[in-house]
């Protein structure tokens, strides 16, 4: 008998994959391809959920070896929620591309491959059980978002992406050099039996210092967020939104699994460190994103500050219902990538209409591109953390750790961010609704590029009432809680 | 290579002495392509290093890839970064000039580089460089005592390799590992290369190298030397299931042949450019995949092949690799799209 | 055995080596460089101490990583190269720019 599990976690990584060469070798078709493939993926990611939920987490030997020896696959709620919420940014990025890309041909043949190789990347990634496959999904998906980083061209790109490749080739090679220490201690590079088999010491101080400084790196918290506003801001808005919603989850997922499975009770002293470094990244990125003057560049500075609130569990985790903590951050994730994919791809329509993205310029914007502006402002709404978005979710749900454990401090930085997001997102519409001295001329903006951003602004406010859907389904495989059993 | 292995202590601090000085020099010489050269040699005594550790493998993999085809891309770039002015090498008051003109092309002499970035206080930049220097040695200092650690002898999976080895369809541990115990990572680093290559693409340099004329010598040269290649990567694959050799190894004495063809002058004919060199860039990952993804049809797990048929499997994906491999190392050095 | 730790100990050094150009120097194509060394030198480390086996036998499985190593080494490199021929032919620049592109 098949276990239809199979079948989903090799369609997750396989069908981005080979639709990728696919397009690689008919680019004409390269648009309905890619569509094809995203629809796909998506409903491989959907019937994952009823599996997962009556099975409970899956464990895949690739091969039939079974680790040590071979590469395992492993689904539970953690992966299964952020494979969804790829899934559900995937397609609509997928659906903004034909029409934006329309307007630059040049650019189309190269963008889907390039993205259907980050998309199998970031699949495999949540799939993986194995520390060196993850190492290959590392490169896969920091190789391809750099060369997409690239795709317009220009100075200001072009080095932007160059600086986020040597970023992110560095990241990888910190994380490989603890790969290679935990392999040569353990004798395996699974995770459930490297869990079992590390013991604290200064071996495994040093696999988490050079793990989480490389990660950190990729994910850009403060201070290693200096390569993401210029990266974020200058690639093309569907690839900005990738970049935004996407790729650093990747690398933040990959840090949550090391710190719940492998390092989590070696040092009392990080996780403080980490929650300092979040909380200046909050209010730092949102300081920043206030004084932009490119509509881009403020939505990238809002990155920087949104990373930085997922890495306010870390304090907290190891407190009274220090799991809340976690539920919440993984939830801020889900609706950070709903929320800043709408707005990149907004930006992207406001791009397309006006021919610039200066705030200050926006010249009653809101009259002329409603749906645009909806979708701006609902995702506003849930980067915020107002009711009754998924940001609302993530962030009570801090907040109730947070003050539960009396940590006054943190809740003070979570309710301060929300207060200068909301500045910074009024800025906009209060400009959007300004007319400017001089009329601005506007272009067409074409439907399926303003109803795909307003769809996933959508999402972003939808997550607030899926909750009772989403965290049970989290807790499939109890990710956050301490690993009793050992895989079979 | 156990007359390698029989010599003492001393060659190993030798060899690992010389690592470090060409490393030195290849990131601290003025000149950028004695740099490059430097950086070459490096590859070449890593190779050394990795068959005095018994890693054949790596070996063979190392010269050819590591110093050769890395060393060719470096070179083939540092020619385009310095259009005719040799001359204007390691010239410190050129470079003093270049920080004004920033910015405008062809002014700049890029062969001296000017490395530290001028435009900080002296006093910033020598406390920056004295922390740094604390934290680097204070690095190297956990990371070696981490090393040290880990001295004693462990056999890691070798047993586990050596249990299964009868399963995997071929005798040679290291292919056996990278064909089928972890065939996912391969499967997934032959995607990394192709990826590459579509990133070199999208950015359109598209500066056609080895356009000029070559040299008659270099090209009759070429033209004997690529089919002896050939043959080589062809021995390498068969050779790979039973000892040192396999795919990449092949793959990378193909594109090495590719190189020299190309550099004799020789093109691909223009109906074969478009979709008949793109389907060989991309038969390495599509057979693979396609045999991976087939084996779950008959009730195994992905990339599960049946023992009984692993060799052959093995064999046909070491094949696609290999001539995939071979297209696309090639590309990548000829750099614009065809 | 002692052979190992030589090399093994080179590993490190050349990764710490490789770290301090990439982060001093500003030429790109020297960064490039300093990128090679570091994996080189976490290389080393990888499959050097994949000797040290009692049965003399080295372990296989952290030599065909390095094997997959050394080729994602190779990719990055020349996409790293075409970006920055890409980058030259733009800006005419061969080092990046700090002003964070406003």
């Amino acid at each position: 008998m098949l276990p239809s599990g199979a079948v989903w976690t090799a369609a997750l990584v396989f069908t981005p994959l080979l639709a990728a060469l696919a397009c690689f070798l008919a680019p004409r078709a390269a648009n309905w391809i890619g569509l094809l493939a995203a629809g796909l993926t998506t409903l491989a990611a959907a019937t994952m959920v009823p599996t997962l939920m009556t099975d409970g987490p899956l464990r895949i030997a690739v091969g039939g070896w079974g680790a040590p020896l071979g590469i395992d696959l492993y689904a539970d709620g953690l992966s299964a929620v952020l494979l969804l919420m790829t899934a559900v940014v995937g397609l609509g990025v997928s659906a903004f591309a034909p029409a934006y890309f329309g307007a630059h041909p040049q650019q189309r043949p190269w963008f889907w491959p390039l993205w259907l190789i980050l998309w199998a990347a970031l699949n495999g990634l949540y799939l993986s059980a194995d520390l060196f496959n993850l190492y290959v999904m590392l490169e896969l998906l920091g190789l391809s978002a750099a060369a997409l980083t690239a795709l317009s061209g220009g100075g200001p790109a072009l080095n932007a992406a160059m600086r986020y490749l040597l970023v992110s080739l560095l990241g990888s090679a910190a994380y490989l050099l603890g790969v290679a220490l935990l392999y040569h201690a353990h004798a395996t590079v699974d995770i459930a039996l490297l869990g079992a088999r590390i013991e604290p010491g200064m071996l495994a101080n040093a696999a988490l210092a050079v793990m989480f400084a490389g990660l950190m790196l990729k994910t850009a918290l403060f201070p290693f967020h200096f390569w993401l506003p210029p990266a974020h801001a200058g690639a093309p808005a569907p690839v900005s939104a990738l970049l935004s919603a996407l790729v650093i989850k990747g690398s933040f997922y990959l840090l949550l699994r090391l710190w719940l499975d492998l390092f989590g009770d070696l040092s009392r002293l990080l996780p403080e460190l980490i929650g300092v470094l979040g909380a200046i990244a909050v209010l730092w990125g949102a300081l920043q994103a206030l004084q932009q003057q490119r509509l881009k560049l403020m939505i990238a500075y809002s990155t920087v500050a949104q990373v930085g609130y997922l890495f306010l569990a870390f304090p907290l985790a190891g407190g009274l219902n220090g799991t809340t903590a976690w539920r919440a951050v993984v939830y801020l994730a889900l609706a950070h990538g709903l929320a800043k994919a709408a707005m990149f791809l907004s930006a992207g329509a406001l791009l397309r209409f006006a021919h610039h993205d200066r705030i200050a310029d926006l010249d009653r914007a809101v009259h002329r591109l409603p749906l645009t502006l909806t979708a701006f402002v609902l995702a506003g709404v849930s980067i915020m953390g107002l009711p009754p978005s998924g940001g609302f979710v993530g962030k009570w749900l801090l907040l109730e750790a947070a003050f539960q454990q009396d940590r006054w401090g943190l809740a003070v930085v979570v309710l301060l961010g929300g207060v200068l997001a909301a500045a910074y997102v009024f800025k906009v519409v209060g400009y959007a609704f300004t007319p400017t001295a001089i009329a601005q001329e506007g272009g067409s903006v074409p439907l399926s590029m303003q109803w795909s951003a307003l769809l996933l602004a959508l999402g972003a406010i939808l997550l607030g009432f899926a909750a009772p859907l989403l965290l049970p389904l989290l807790e499939v495989g109890a990710p956050f809680e301490p690993i009793v059993g050992m895989p079979s | 290579m156990a007359w390698l292995t029989g010599l003492p202590l001393a060659v190993d601090l030798v060899l690992g002495a010389t690592l470090l000085w060409l490393a030195w020099r290849a990131l601290s010489s003025p000149d950028l392509f004695q740099a490059v050269a430097l950086f070459i040699a490096f590859g070449v005594i890593l190779g050394l290093v990795w068959a005095r550790l018994d890693a054949i493998d790596i070996a063979l993999a190392e010269i050819p890839l590591g110093a050769g085809v890395t060393g060719a891309l470096l070179l083939a770039a540092l020619s385009q970064l310095q259009p005719a002015e040799v001359d204007a090498r390691a010239a410190p008051s050129a470079t003093e000039a270049n920080e004004h003109q920033a910015g405008q092309p062809g002014q700049t002499a890029e062969t001296a580089d000017a490395d530290e970035a001028q435009h900080k206080p002296a006093v910033f930049r020598a406390l920056l460089a004295a922390v740094m220097g604390l934290l680097l040695f204070a690095a190297l200092f956990s990371l070696g005592l981490v090393t040290w650690q880990l001295w004693e002898p462990s056999s890691g999976l070798t047993q586990q390799v050596n249990t299964h080895l009868p399963e995997s369809g071929v005798e040679h541990p290291v292919t056996a590992v990278l064909l089928n115990f972890r065939g996912y990572d391969t499967l997934l680093e032959i995607a990394v290369l192709l990826l590459a290559l579509i990133g070199v693409w999208s950015l359109a340099t598209a500066s056609n190298l080895g356009d000029t004329t070559p040299e008659p010598v270099l090209a009759a040269l070429s033209r004997l030397l690529a089919p002896l290649m050939i043959l080589v990567a062809a021995y390498l694959v068969w050779v790979g299931a039973h000892a040192p050799g396999g795919a990449f190894q092949a793959g990378s004495v193909l594109g090495a042949a590719g190189v020299l063809l190309r550099l004799s002058g020789w093109r691909l004919p223009a109906g074969a450019a478009g979709w008949p060199l793109r389907l060989v860039l991309a038969l390495g990952v599509a057979v693979f995949a396609f045999i991976g993804l087939a084996v779950i049809g008959l009730g195994e797990p992905l990339l599960g092949y049946p023992t009984a048929w692993a060799k052959h499997a093995i064999l046909v994906i070491e094949l696609a690799a290999t001539l995939s491999i071979g297209a696309i190392l090639a590309s990548l050095f000829i750099g614009g799209r065809p | 055995m002692s052979s190992v730790l030589v090399l093994a100990l080179t590993g490190a050094g050349l990764t710490l080596l490789g770290l301090h150009a990439l982060i001093v120097k500003a030429h790109l194509l020297r960064k490039i460089l300093a990128l090679n060394v570091i994996s080189s030198g976490i290389f080393l480390l990888l499959a050097g101490l994949a000797a040290r086996t009692p049965g003399g036998e080295p372990d296989p499985v952290p030599q065909a990583m390095v094997l997959t190593g050394i080729v994602v080494a190779v990719a990055a490199t020349a996409l790293a190269l075409a970006l920055l021929l890409a980058l030259r032919s733009a800006t005419g620049r061969t080092r990046l720019d700090d002003d964070n592109g406003q």
